[in-house]
C-alpha cells in the first residue's frame, strides 16, 4: 500500500480521497429514509470531480501550451462566439434557477400570455353572456418570455431545460467518450488478437439499437433521465473508439513511444501518460461535437414521449407547444430557437478547436 | 581492456505474410548474423546505407526489439532472453539517443518532465530530487535550467537533440547506442552536439555505438569502424586503417563516393540498387552490385574473417 | 557575359501574425548557360524560397516577392502574365524538388508522369508521348524503361524516383533545371550515380543549373560557381576554386571548419558558436555579427556591400573594404 501511495502524484492521491468520501455519503445514503441526492445527482458529482482534477487541473498546469492552442482558437470568430454562448448558458443554467419563477408553478390565471412586446388575439367562452369573447393579451414583463397553456412561467421553464439540457450533454458525452478513448488507446497498443476482438466488439455495438434498447428499459422500469444518458453514453462510444484507435495506431510507432519503452517505462505508463494525452485533440473536437448530437437526441425522445416527464426539458417543452403552433406559437418556437443556437455554439467551437489543434493548418 | 557488449550471430526477421490467410511467405532479414563487441569506453561506428539494417540493429541490441537468433552477452552475461523486470535492470545501464529530435520527445510534454521520467523510473521518487537533476542535466548539455519548462516544439532541432542526451544520461549509463544523432541536423549544430558527445564520453567513461551513413562524421568520432550491407557486417577495422586501406569492395565504392572538397574522381561507381531484405542474393549478398564479382560469389557465402590483425572482412577475395 | 537567367535584388517576405520574416533579403545572381551555380547555406538561409520565387511558386499569402526582378529571355517573370508563366514552367525552367516521394502522385504510373509537359507543352499525343518517356528513363539510367513506365511510384526506389523526377524535366529540354535539394533523401552511393547524370546531362545538353544544397560534397562534384547564404542574403560568392580554396568570408570559412573531414585527429570539430538568427527581427548591421569571431564594431551597425576580391569572387564582409556594389 505504502509503496503505491509512493508512486501516485499528489493529484491522484486526493482525487481518490475524495472519490472514496463520496462512495461513502452514497451508500450511507441508500439506507436512508430520505436520500440527500438522487443517484443521477451522484453521477453528477462523479464525473465533475473526474472532470476538475483530469480536465481542468492539467489544463492549469500546462498553462502555456493552453495559451498556445487559446491563441489559435482566438482566430475563429465563430468559435469564440460559439464559446460565449455556452459560458452564458452554463452561467444560466447554473444561477437562473435561483433568479427565476418556479417552472413547476402552474397558474390558470395567467396561462397563455405572449412574450414581451406580442400580443395575442384569445376568443374565450363567457358563460354568462353565452358568446366567445376576443380579448387582447399583451406581453407583461412579469412574464418577459411569456406563460404556456397551465401558466407556467416560459423563461423559468427554460433556464431550468438549460440545466437538463447541459447536463444531459454533458454526461453522456462524457461516458461515451471515456468509455471510447481507452478503448481505443488500448486496442491500439494491445494489438494483435486483442486488437481484433475489441474492434469486433464495437462492431458489434455498433449496430446495437440504442433506441429499442432505451424503449425496452423505459417500459420495465418507466421513464428516466439516468436511463436515458446512460443508454447513450453506453451506446455512443462507438466512433470514438474506432477514431482514437486510428489515432493511437499512428501513434504507437512514434520514435517517443520507442524513446520512453527504453527509458523502461511500463506499459500501463506508456498508454495513460503518453498516448491519451497525444490523441486528446481529436477527442476533445469530438465531444464538442457530440455534445450537441446528444442534446438534440434528448430532445428529440422527449419529443416523442419517451422523456422524463419528471423533468422540464426543452424538449418536453417544444412537445407541448407544438400541438398549439398556429395560436400560442412561443411556446414551441422559443426552445426551439435555443436548441438551435445551442447545436450551432457547438458546432463552431468544435469546427475552431479542430483547425486549432491540427499542426498542419497555419494560422 | 574490458569487453562490454558482445553479441554473437545476432538475427532479427520480420515475417512477410500474403495472402487472406496471412501466410507466412518470406521474411525481411534486416540483421542476418551480425558479430562483434564492444570495448569498454570505446566508439564504434557502424556505417552502412539505408536498409541495411544498422538501425535495427542498434534497437535489437538494446533489447528494444526481441532478437529472431543469436545471443547478446552484457558483462558476460547472456542476456538475450531476459524478461521484462531483468531488462528494467539493463535500462540503466545501456540507453539509447534518437535520429529525429523531433519525433523522439513527447509533445505534450515539457523537456523537464521528459528527462524527468527517465529519472522517476530509475528510482528517482522525490519530485525535489528528480528537478534538481533534472537541472543538473540541461546544463551538463549545454542547455540553461530555464528550459525544462519549454516544449519541443518551443525548442530548435540542435537543442531537442541536447535534450535527448540529456534523457539518456540521466540513468547513468554505460552504453549508449547512438542512431544517427546528427543526420536531421544542419551542418553547425552538428559540430556542437558531436562535440559535446565526445566530451560526455570522455567525463563519463561512456561506450558508444556511433550509428550513422555519412562517413566523414563516422570518421569524426569512431575508434573502430564496421560496415554493414544488406543485414551483415561486410568489414570492421580500426579508423585510419579502414579508411586508408578497405578491403571489401563496398567500403571501397562507399568512400570513392564522397565528394569531398579536395577530391572530384569518382573511380568506382556502383551500379544497380540495393537488393529487397526480404530476398537477399545468394551467396555473397553484394555480388549483384560488385564490380570485382567473381564466379564463386554467387554461390557460397564468404565468412567473416580477420584478414590481417584487428581487420575483419568477409569477401572471397581474400582466402 | 550575359546569363540565361538573372535575378537582381529580390526580395520574397513572409507576412506571418508573429511578423514579416525576410526569407530572402536582396539577394542577386547570374545563371549562365551550359554552367552549374549552387546555392549553399543551411537551413532557414533562404536558398529554397529564393529558387522557388523564380517561378513565382512561393505560397502566398504568407509569403510575397517584395522587390527585384527575374529576368528570363529579357523578360521580368514577375511581371509576366500567368498564362505565359505557366508556358514557361516545365517547358523553359523546369524544377526538380527534395522529396521524390511526396513530388510523384501515387496514382498514376510514372510514364504517365513524365509524359505531362510533354502533352501540355509540346503537345504531343499519348502514343508519342509515353514513347518519348520510354527514351528519357533510359536517358537517365532507369533500366527496362519499356516495363518500367507502367510501374506506380511506390514500386520504385528512392533513387529510381527522383531519376523519374530528372526525366520529367528534362523532357521538354528546358534551358535552366532548377533543383532543391534532390540528393537529399538519397544513399550516399545513389547520390554518386544522381550526380553523375546530372554532370553529364549538363555538359552534353548545354543546360544551366540553378543547385539548390547545403551538402558542400555535392558542391565539389558539380558547380562551376558558388554563393553561399546566410540569413536571407548571399555573403560570398565566385568559382567553385574561389569558395572553396580561398574562403573569405567568415561565415564559409566557420562552415567549411566545422565539417567533419576524413583527415587529421579525432575529436573535436571547431563549430560555429551560437544559432541561426530570427528572420523577423534580424540582427542590426550586419547579420552574421552575433555569431562572427572577427566582429567590428562597425559590423553592428551597417551592413556591408558586396566588394569584389578578384575576378568573380564576391564577399560582403566589412573585413574587406571597398566602396560601390558588387
Amino acid at each position: 500500500m505504502r509503496k503505491i501511495s509512493q508512486r501516485l502524484s499528489g493529484r491522484n492521491v486526493l482525487f481518490l480521497a475524495l472519490l472514496m468520501a463520496l462512495v461513502g455519503v452514497f451508500v450511507v445514503d441508500i439506507y436512508r429514509l430520505e436520500p440527500l441526492l438522487k443517484p443521477l445527482e451522484y453521477l453528477y458529482l462523479f464525473f465533475a470531480l473526474l472532470l476538475v482534477f483530469y480536465g481542468i487541473y492539467p489544463l492549469y498546469v500546462h498553462r502555456r501550451l493552453t495559451r498556445y492552442y487559446w491563441e489559435r482558437v482566438k482566430k475563429h470568430r465563430l468559435a469564440v462566439a460559439g464559446l460565449a454562448f455556452i459560458v452564458f448558458l452554463v452561467g444560466v443554467a447554473i444561477i437562473g434557477p435561483f433568479l427565476t419563477a418556479d417552472p413547476t408553478m402552474v397558474n390558470f390565471k395567467e396561462k397563455n400570455i405572449p412574450p414581451l412586446g406580442f400580443s395575442i388575439q384569445q376568443s374565450l367562452y363567457d358563460v354568462s353572456s353565452d358568446k366567445f369573447i376576443t380579448t387582447e393579451i399583451t406581453g407583461t414583463a412579469q412574464h418577459p418570455l411569456g406563460t404556456d397553456d397551465k401558466g407556467r412561467d416560459m423563461l423559468a421553464m427554460l433556464v431550468s431545460g438549460a440545466r437538463v439540457s447541459l447536463q444531459v450533454g454533458l454526461l453522456a458525452t462524457l461516458i461515451a467518450i471515456i468509455i471510447g478513448t481507452i478503448l481505443g488507446v488500448v486496442s491500439a497498443y494491445l494489438g494483435g488478437w486483442a486488437d481484433n476482438a475489441l474492434m469486433r466488439f464495437t462492431d458489434v455495438m455498433m449496430t446495437f439499437p440504442f433506441f429499442l434498447l432505451l424503449v425496452f428499459i423505459i417500459f420495465i422500469f418507466g421513464p428516466s433521465l439516468a436511463f436515458i444518458i446512460l443508454a447513450i453514453g453506453l451506446t455512443g462510444w462507438t466512433g470514438t473508439a474506432r477514431l482514437v484507435r486510428s489515432d493511437a495506431l499512428s501513434l504507437r510507432t512514434r520514435e517517443f513511444i520507442t524513446a520512453a519503452k527504453s527509458l523502461g517505462v511500463s506499459d500501463t505508463r506508456i498508454v495513460f501518460r503518453h498516448l491519451i494525452p497525444n490523441v486528446l485533440s481529436p477527442v476533445i473536437v469530438i465531444t464538442t461535437l457530440s455534445i450537441p448530437g446528444v442534446i438534440l437526441a434528448e430532445a428529440a425522445l422527449s419529443f416523442i414521449g419517451l422523456g422524463d416527464p419528471t423533468v422540464t426539458s426543452w424538449g418536453v417543452i417544444l412537445q407541448a407547444g407544438q400541438r398549439s403552433l398556429d395560436t400560442t406559437w412561443w411556446v414551441a418556437v422559443e426552445p426551439g430557437i435555443l436548441l438551435f443556437l445551442t447545436v450551432l455554439a457547438f458546432n463552431f467551437l468544435g469546427d475552431g478547436l479542430r483547425d486549432a489543434f491540427d499542426p498542419r493548418s497555419q494560422l | 581492456m574490458k569487453r562490454l557488449l558482445e553479441i554473437e550471430n545476432l538475427k532479427k526477421y520480420y515475417p512477410v505474410t500474403r495472402g487472406l490467410l496471412s501466410r507466412h511467405v518470406a521474411d525481411v532479414r534486416a540483421v542476418d548474423g551480425v558479430s562483434f563487441y564492444l570495448v569498454e569506453g570505446e566508439t564504434l561506428g557502424l556505417v552502412g546505407e539505408s536498409g541495411c539494417g544498422k538501425s535495427t540493429l542498434g534497437r535489437t541490441l538494446l533489447l528494444l526489439e526481441k532478437p529472431t537468433g543469436g545471443k547478446i552477452i552484457y558483462q558476460g552475461a547472456d542476456i538475450t532472453e531476459w524478461d521484462k523486470r531483468q531488462l528494467k535492470e539493463l535500462r540503466k545501464e545501456a540507453q539509447m539517443i534518437f535520429q529525429d529530435p523531433q519525433a523522439s520527445l513527447d509533445p505534450r510534454m515539457t523537456v523537464g518532465d521528459s528527462v524527468g521520467e527517465a529519472l522517476l523510473i530509475q528510482g528517482v521518487d522525490n519530485e525535489k530530487e528528480r528537478l534538481e537533476r533534472t537541472h543538473e542535466l540541461l546544463q551538463r548539455v549545454g542547455l540553461e535550467a530555464g528550459h525544462a519548462i519549454r516544449y519541443p516544439h518551443e525548442l530548435s532541432g540542435g537543442q531537442k537533440q541536447r535534450i535527448g542526451i540529456a534523457r539518456a544520461l540521466a540513468v547513468n549509463p554505460r552504453l549508449i547506442v547512438a542512431d544517427e544523432p546528427v543526420s536531421a541536423l544542419d551542418v553547425s549544430v552538428q559540430a556542437q552536439i558531436l562535440n559535446l558527445l565526445l566530451d560526455l564520453q570522455h567525463e563519463f567513461g561512456l561506450t558508444y555505438l556511433f550509428i550513422a551513413h555519412d562517413l566523414s562524421v563516422i570518421w569524426q568520432v569512431s575508434e573502430r569502424v564496421a560496415v554493414m550491407y544488406l543485414g551483415q557486417i561486410v568489414e570492421l577495422a580500426e579508423r585510419a586503417e579502414l579508411f586508408a586501406s578497405p578491403l571489401h569492395p563496398y567500403t571501397q565504392a562507399l568512400l570513392s563516393a564522397l565528394n569531398l572538397p579536395d577530391r572530384k574522381q569518382r573511380e568506382r561507381l556502383l551500379t544497380g540498387e540495393v537488393p529487397s531484405p526480404a530476398a537477399p542474393p545468394p551467396g555473397c549478398r553484394f555480388h549483384t552490385r560488385c564490380p570485382k564479382k567473381m564466379t564463386i560469389c554467387s554461390q557460397e557465402i564468404p565468412t567473416f574473417q580477420e584478414i590481417q590483425p584487428v581487420h575483419w572482412a568477409a569477401c572471397h577475395l581474400y582466402r | 557575359m550575359d546569363g540565361v537567367l538573372e535575378v537582381r535584388h529580390l526580395k520574397t517576405y513572409f507576412f506571418t501574425r508573429l511578423g514579416v520574416v525576410k526569407a530572402v533579403d536582396d539577394v542577386s545572381f547570374i545563371l549562365r548557360k551550359g554552367e552549374c551555380l549552387c546555392l549553399v547555406g543551411e537551413s532557414g538561409c533562404g536558398k529554397t524560397t529564393a529558387a522557388l520565387s523564380i517561378l513565382r511558386l512561393v505560397d502566398s499569402p504568407p509569403g510575397r516577392i517584395v522587390a527585384g526582378e527575374i529576368l528570363y529571355q529579357g523578360k521580368d517573370l514577375r511581371r509576366v502574365s500567368d498564362e505565359e508563366l505557366r508556358r514557361i514552367r516545365g517547358n523553359r525552367i523546369a524544377m526538380i524538388f527534395q522529396d521524390p516521394q511526396s513530388s510523384l502522385n501515387p496514382v498514376f504510373p510514372v510514364g504517365d508522369q513524365i509524359s505531362e509537359p510533354l502533352r501540355l507543352h509540346l503537345k504531343l499525343k499519348k502514343g508519342s508521348a509515353l514513347e518519348r518517356s520510354q527514351q528519357l528513363m533510359t536517358q537517365v539510367g532507369i533500366p527496362q524503361a519499356e516495363e518500367r513506365r507502367r510501374d506506380y511510384p511506390h514500386q520504385l526506389s528512392g533513387g529510381m524516383k527522383q531519376r523519374v523526377m530528372i526525366a520529367t524535366a528534362l523532357s521538354c529540354q528546358p534551358e535552366v533545371i532548377i533543383a532543391d535539394e534532390p540528393m537529399a533523401a538519397l544513399d550516399t552511393t545513389i547520390k554518386a550515380q544522381i550526380l553523375d547524370i546530372l554532370v553529364t546531362l549538363k555538359q552534353s545538353r548545354e543546360l544551366s543549373l540553378l543547385f539548390i544544397t547545403h551538402d558542400f560534397g555535392i558542391v565539389a562534384g558539380i558547380a562551376d560557381r558558388v554563393a553561399v547564404m546566410y540569413g536571407g542574403k548571399i555573403v560570398e560568392s565566385g568559382t567553385r576554386e574561389d569558395v572553396f580554396d580561398h574562403p573569405s568570408h567568415p561565415y564559409t570559412l566557420g562552415l567549411l571548419n566545422c565539417l567533419p573531414k576524413i583527415a587529421g585527429q579525432r575529436g573535436q570539430l571547431t563549430p560555429i558558436p551560437g544559432t541561426i538568427p530570427s528572420l523577423i527581427e534580424p540582427p542590426q548591421g550586419c547579420i552574421f555579427h552575433p555569431r562572427c569571431e572577427r566582429c567590428l564594431p562597425v559590423c553592428t551597425k551597417e551592413v556591408p556591400h558586396e566588394v569584389t576580391i578578384s575576378g568573380e569572387h564576391v564577399v560582403a564582409c566589412h573585413l574587406y573594404p571597398g566602396g560601390g556594389e558588387g
